[in-house]
């Protein structure tokens, strides 16, 4: 497979509307900050994942999706008070990447692929957390649990509805 | 390089993106020791550089103390082998002059401690050229008053006597030459018989009867009969005995080294040689009238310059009783003594 390669030309490449996806990221960011003081169940949804994930398999540029996906990660590190910058970055980083990637070459627009994508990308994205913590921090993060299991259906199951209403902020071709 | 970037221009823009994010948080965390990972990963990435630097420097100095310089160490090594070998040289040349020095120094004190006997120190500057002969060449002749049938002898024993006198040199026959012959006694039992060279390097002692006992090592001194030595010249001691007919068959071990002769004695009279003169004479009497064993080879034998200081002492298991007859006439004869 191609990751890095163009875009297949039968594939359609979304529009936003200007200042959409900045906002909607900034919202993303804003509402798992805030959601986070009223209870652990906050924790089972990754709004800054779901919305990396959606911009990058949405728009399908490589690039911009990796972009996104590190500032997005830089972001998220630098609201929390313990994580050092660079581990949601780099780890939203590749998942923006891949995002893109996929999102040029397969179908992203139906709810159950977008379950689907939306739960491999939970996991992939929590593999390489705990990679990264591991060789950086030396931390002994867990690669699989059942309650990363539960979250990431929690997140897939979440992320089709957000997925759905954010799909209102495209520009009409 | 930047064609290969521009064709993977996504996948290049992630490597480095990753990569700042990764030094950003290599600049955040801190490992052991309050260090920072990023200073750690800079440590683990120097250090076998570092390593490698040191050991291609250690190589290259090594090589170069090896190998490069060892042309110096050539020349310095020949240099140093040169000067050990004249060092050797000289050594060699400082223990001769020494050993000379202790010859002389022993010949002067055996002059000195006997100085009623008129006696000359010559030097061995020859050899017989056939081996069959036992005799030597002295650097003393008849310019020194040297005459026919002078004893010779070292402050160790006695070596021979001279047969042949020139201008300036002399030849001495040695006393295990088969025609030399030296009138000669037990210093225990004083028994008398010849020692007789027998072209062995070990001269033999006859005429001397079976029943007489002997030990190895038995001191055997000069009888003064034959008109050469003086009396009680050591002559050697008894190295193995065999019963013979008539006679006993004794092996005589000179005391005199008549293979390594260098400097000798030449006794210019019958004089006898009195040791009274010999403070180590003085010394081996004196053990031997404390009751002293007799001495029982010539390196146990009273160092008193070739001279037994006093054959009383030696008392005789049997007293012999000596015959007037020649010796090849009885068993118990006093054997003649030949004049060579």
């Amino acid at each position: 497979m191609n990751i890095g390669g163009h875009s297949e030309p039968n594939i359609e490449v979304h529009k936003f509307y200007s200042g959409a996806v900045l906002g909607t990221c900034l919202l993303a960011l804003v509402f798992q900050a805030f959601l986070h003081k009223y209870g652990r169940w906050s924790e089972l949804i990754d709004l800054p994942l779901l919305v990396t994930i959606y911009f990058g398999v949405s728009r399908r540029n490589p690039v911009s999706g990796l972009f996104l996906g590190a500032g997005i990660g830089i972001l998220q590190d630098a609201l929390s008070h313990d994580n050092p910058i660079g581990m949601y970055g780099i780890a939203k980083t590749i998942v923006g990447y891949l995002a893109s990637s996929v999102g040029a070459r397969i179908d992203t627009e139906h709810p159950l692929s977008r379950f689907g994508l939306i739960f491999l990308f939970f996991h992939f994205h929590q593999a390489i957390l705990a990679l990264t913590q591991r060789v950086l921090l030396n931390h002994s993060a867990p690669l699989f649990t059942i309650h990363l299991f539960v979250d990431s259906l929690v997140t897939a199951g979440f992320g089709v509805i957000l997925f759905a209403l954010l799909d209102r902020l495209r520009r009409s071709s | 390089m930047i064609d290969t970037f521009s064709r993977h221009r996504p996948l290049s823009l992630l490597a480095i993106v990753i990569l700042v994010q990764v030094l950003l948080l290599a600049f955040q965390i801190k490992r052991e020791n309050n260090v920072r990972l990023v200073r750690y990963w800079a440590v683990e990435l120097m250090t076998p550089l570092e390593r490698l630097g040191t050991w291609t420097f250690s190589q290259v100095g090594g090589v170069w103390g090896g190998y490069v310089g060892l042309r110096n160490t050539r020349a310095e090594n020949e240099r140093l082998r040169s000067e050990l070998d004249k060092l050797r040289l000289r050594t060699r040349e400082l223990e001769s002059r020494s050993a000379e020095g202790q010859r002389l120094s022993t010949l002067l004190n055996f002059h000195d401690a006997h100085p009623e006997a008129p006696m000359l120190a010559a030097q061995v500057i020859g050899a017989s050229a056939d081996p069959t002969s036992h005799t030597l060449f002295i650097n003393r002749g008849e310019r020194d008053r040297l005459r026919r049938n002078m004893g010779v002898i070292t402050p160790d024993g006695v070596v021979g006597k001279i047969v042949e006198v020139f201008p300036s040199t002399a030849q001495v026959l040695l006393i295990n030459d088969k025609d030399s012959g030296v009138g000669a006694l037990f210093a225990v039992s004083r028994t008398h018989g010849v020692v007789r060279g027998s072209g062995d390097p070990e001269p033999h002692m006859e005429y001397v009867v079976n029943e007489e006992k002997l030990q190895p090592g038995d001191v055997i001194v000069t009888s003064g009969e034959d008109r050469i030595f003086p009396k009680d010249l050591l002559i050697g001691t008894v190295g193995a005995t065999k019963p013979g007919n008539p006679f006993q068959i004794i092996s005589v071990q000179p005391a005199a080294r008549l293979d390594r002769l260098e400097d000798v004695i030449v006794l210019l009279s019958l004089q006898e040689l009195a040791p009274k003169k010999s403070e180590e004479g003085s010394e081996a009497a004196g053990a031997a009238r404390d009751g002293a064993q007799p001495p029982q080879s010539s390196a146990a034998a009273p160092k008193t310059f070739g001279i037994v200081t006093d054959p009383n002492k030696f008392k005789p298991p049997v007293a012999p009783v000596p015959s007037a007859a020649p010796a090849n006439e009885t068993p118990k004869a006093k054997p003649a003594v030949p004049q060579q």
